[in-house]
């Protein structure tokens, strides 16, 4: 199996040493990357001398130079052999010498249940996103050679990830059918060669891009105008209520909910509700009757 | 509670200021014919207190009525006889008089007796000392009231005269309201009578709101960051509006010299104030010591202080005592430094001097405007410098800042933000604008600089939005591409459906349904979630963009301003002022940055010695 050269190695790693250090901030950009590491990409590229997985590695630490400040970047391998936690690079800032250490580490071995990766994926954006309230960008980006083997778990997630807001990109490297990622996410590549995979990776990493802008154009107020204005205002409020609980699971409470309960606890702190115990009620109650049924036999 | 006491001090007051005094009649009537005598006696020298914790410093220095051996003042070869003061009108007689130097209250109630005492050159006042700031005045509202603008044209009580007075006139000078904007039913008490803020507020449904203190406060709605329930006396949804817990620096508690007595008496004027001073440094450690450990000498204060008040009004040491100090904050030293010599404080000597002579001429205490002198202490002296221990207190920042944001964006998901502010106004950008210069804010940024002052212990949340046309749109277009809508007619005449039934009212909850359910998810070039995102992150940048001018506005013009106090959110698209924009005009209303005065909890404030 082919390895990089320790040459290569040193190469990128100077030229990524001027893009590293630790940050962390609200408006970070967050990547999540879920590489396959299942048994075929041990296989070579189209053409190629290079295995699709060393092509994946190569590709990835050159595509890493792209992204832009502020990006916190987090990878989970499926299936290599010689790993036991499959976060090679837990999702934070760029530390460029660890990270290419992580990308050189898996090796390939095992089967590809890609429903269960993107979830773990998924979730860990979501956590991300709820410590930074909600600011920053999200992105799930699919390398794969091969179908899920959790078809039924990719049908049921990936749609649910997307409609959380989180921007699903695939790569499909040699794949003979369209993969089943395909007509799901918000973009799919396929990339056969190691040079269109790296163009392909380079691709999604130029998307990210942080805030948008104002400008509108009056074709723009035309085709919005038939909306009723009701329409307008709960498309909006669908779309800021995707939540950050895992995929796959309900909500459980709504923040509003917590509030007004946290309220009614300082509430009871100050003000304890003297609410009467009911077995003070029974005491008070039979010592009356006692007293009276006393104060009966007595005048009798 | 704390509460019975700091009224009593202002319910005197109120008892000798009739009804109409405060607000009707000019404050020389009160006073009446007194003629200006040169103060003698100086061995004992009378010096006035009245009911407030500050006073306790006093009594700290002092160790009882007259001054002890061993004791602060004795140190300082001071020989004080401490007289009562709560009734102000016969403190200003005395003053005049010459039977004491001093007159002793707030900022503002000298502010009323300006006049009469600014009428003789002997007498005019040299404020030669601030001692606190209040924390424990509260306006509680009902829930019609919603932020501070919701004031113009409700109604209000107020105990006549007393530091209230002042208090609301802060609060209108926020909103940019005046007097006549509101009516004020005028209470003859304080509290704890039927003629008291708090009972006509129960009683009178059309009352709007109060001015109580926090005992009265508690009653009424069940404690600072409460909602009234209607359960055991409060009053259903009623609430604390704005507290001098946050409108810290409203209220300020002070001494006053008679220039005469202070041209020929620097020097123990000097030794009185840096006694003072030294008290409070102890005083505030005490206070420290008690609520961690325990302390003796602590305890001994406070028995002093209720021997002092009597037990009618601290029945007991705990909570009556320790409430009256809990709720003020010495301003030590520093404060005195900075209230006094920096010219930039917009809450110093001018700033309070203007605002109590404004008041005082437009509420009929005074005709004339008759200004008071600074302090005029040699703050570098060996006097002070080389007797009191917390000189070098460097201002802290006032705030945890990420514990803030938290709190802010809690409030915001949570939908109570509204509960929390005080006080709300927006200015407006151009498309993509990213720069906010103060040529163009200025003004806002001006406001923005001194309501952050005044409401110390409050934040400002610069909340930035953007427009929803760009999400709107790919959110059509999206749906288009899906299938999911279908348009038909011409432009300007367009007609939605919605998986094939027109797109009304009737058809919104589908709507909302199907996005909620990523029917409008995954269409390679238009992903309206990601434009809402990128919508979202603009309004953060925007806000934050505007913070910092702001703070650099402040840093030009050398205004004191404490960056933790203001915070930056993005809110997105989630608020527009028109939900669906049909030209640009219109967009732009949308776009826009809102400053928000809020209440926070105390959890997010740092703790320190001054408040200054």
């Amino acid at each position: 199996m082919p390895r990089l050269r320790p040459v290569f190695a040193l190469f990128f790693t100077m030229m990524l040493m001027a893009h590293s250090t630790s940050y962390s901030a609200i408006d970070d950009h967050n990547v999540l990357i879920v590489l396959d590491a299942s048994g075929s990409m041990s296989r070579n590229m189209e053409g190629s001398s290079m295995s699709k997985m060393d092509a994946a590695k190569l590709a990835l630490i050159e595509a890493i130079q792209g992204l832009p400040d502020k990006t916190n970047i987090g990878i989970l391998v499926f299936s290599a052999s010689n790993i036991s936690d499959d976060w090679i690079y837990p999702l934070g800032p760029i530390d460029s010498d660890k990270l290419i250490a992580a990308i050189h580490r898996p090796q390939p071995g095992g089967k590809t249940p890609l429903g269960a990766y993107i979830k773990k994926a998924a979730d860990r954006l979501l956590e991300r996103r709820k410590e930074q309230y909600g600011y920053g960008t999200y992105r799930l980006l699919v390398v794969t050679d091969g179908e899920a083997d959790d078809r039924r778990d990719v049908d049921r997630f990936v749609p649910e990830v997307m409609a959380r807001g989180i921007t699903v990109d695939a790569i499909g490297l040699n794949m003979k059918s369209t993969h089943t990622l395909a007509t799901q996410v918000h973009s799919y590549r396929s990339a056969n060669q190691p040079d269109s995979l790296k163009k392909a990776i380079q691709e999604v990493f130029a998307e990210i891009s942080g805030s948008g802008d104002d400008s509108t154009t009056e074709e723009a107020f035309a085709l919005i105008q038939a909306l009723p204005d009701e329409a307008a205002t709960r498309a909006v409020q669908a779309l800021a209520s995707s939540g950050n609980h895992p995929i796959g699971e309900k909500p459980s409470v709504r923040p509003k909910d917590r509030i007004v309960r946290e309220d009614r606890e300082i509430h009871a702190e100050v003000q304890p509700q003297r609410s009467t115990n009911p077995i003070w009620v029974l005491v008070i109650v039979v010592v009356l009757v006692f007293t009276i049924a006393r104060k009966t036999i007595m005048k009798r | 509670m704390n509460g019975t006491i700091r009224l009593v001090g202002i319910c005197l007051v109120s008892m000798l200021l009739s009804p109409q005094a405060f607000g009707e009649e000019p404050f020389g009537k009160l006073v009446g014919n007194v003629q200006v005598q040169p103060v003698t006696t100086t061995s004992p020298l009378l010096v006035p207190y009245i009911t407030w914790g500050g006073d306790m410093a006093t009594f700290y220095a002092n160790g009882g009525l007259s001054t002890q051996s061993e004791t602060i003042f004795h140190g300082q070869k001071l020989n004080l006889k401490l007289v009562p003061g709560d009734d102000f009108v016969q403190q200003v007689r005395n003053y005049m008089q010459g039977k004491t130097p001093f007159l002793r209250g707030t900022f503002r109630m000298i502010g009323m007796a300006s006049e009469v005492i600014g009428s003789d050159p002997r007498t005019k006042g040299v404020v030669i000392l601030q001692m606190t700031w209040s924390a424990g005045d509260h306006l509680v509202v009902r829930d019609r009231i919603k932020t501070v603008s919701d004031l113009k044209g409700a109604k209000l009580v107020l105990q006549t005269g007393g530091p209230h007075v002042g208090m609301l006139d802060d609060i209108l000078k926020t909103a940019q309201l005046n007097w006549d904007d509101l009516s004020v039913i005028w209470a003859k008490d304080l509290t704890g009578s039927d003629d008291c803020p708090a009972e006509l507020f129960k009683k009178r449904p059309e009352i709007d709101g109060c001015f109580v203190i926090t005992p009265d406060m508690i009653g009424l709605c069940g404690g600072l960051q409460n909602v009234g329930t209607g359960a055991e006396g409060t009053v259903k949804g009623s609430r604390v509006l704005v507290s001098t817990a946050e409108l810290s620096r409203s209220i300020a508690d002070v001494y006053v010299c008679r220039k005469d007595f202070y041209d020929q008496n620097k020097d123990l004027v000097t030794r009185f104030v840096a006694g003072y001073l030294k008290a409070a440094e102890e005083v505030v450690d005490l206070k420290k010591q008690y609520e961690s450990k325990g302390s003796t000498k602590y305890m001994e204060l406070l028995q002093l202080t209720q021997q002092i008040y009597g037990k009618d009004v601290i029945p007991t040491l705990e909570e009556d005592a320790h409430g009256l100090l809990a709720d003020c904050t010495f301003v030590g030293y520093p404060g005195n430094v900075a209230f006094f010599e920096d010219k930039n404080n917009l809450n110093g000597f001018e700033a309070f001097q203007k605002s109590a002579l404004d008041l005082a001429t437009s509420r009929g205490y005074a005709k004339v405007r008759q200004g008071l002198f600074p302090s005029g202490m040699a703050y570098e002296s060996s006097a002070f410098l080389g007797y009191l221990t917390k000189t070098q207190v460097e201002k802290r920042e006032r705030f945890r800042a990420e514990a803030v944001l938290q709190e802010i964006e809690e409030l915001s998901a949570g939908g109570t933000l509204d509960e929390k502010t005080i006080y709300a106004f927006t200015i407006q950008f151009e498309p993509n604008q990213d720069t906010f210069s103060a040529v163009q804010y200025g003004t806002e940024y001006q406001r923005v600089v001194e309501m952050a002052g005044k409401y110390g212990n409050a934040v400002i949340a610069v909340r930035g939005h953007s427009d929803p046309t760009k999400t709107l749109l790919e959110l059509v277009k999206a749906g288009m591409e899906k299938g999911i809508l279908k348009r038909s007619g011409s432009p300007g005449n367009y007609i939605y459906s919605l998986d094939g039934k027109a797109l009304d009212l009737a058809a919104i909850d589908t709507l909302a349904e199907l996005i909620q359910g990523g029917a409008f998810d995954g269409v390679p070039d238009h992903n309206p979630r990601e434009i809402y995102q990128a919508a979202l992150n603009l309004s953060r940048e925007r806000a934050e963009a505007v913070r910092a001018s702001l703070l650099d506005y402040a840093k030009a013009k050398g205004l004191r301003i404490d960056s933790t106090q203001i915070q930056a959110v993005g809110v997105g698209i989630r608020e527009p002022f028109i939900a669906k924009p049909s030209n640009m005009q219109e967009a732009q209303q949308n776009m826009r940055v809102e400053f928000r005065l809020m209440r926070v909890t105390a959890e997010v404030t740092q703790q320190s010695d001054f408040d200054f």
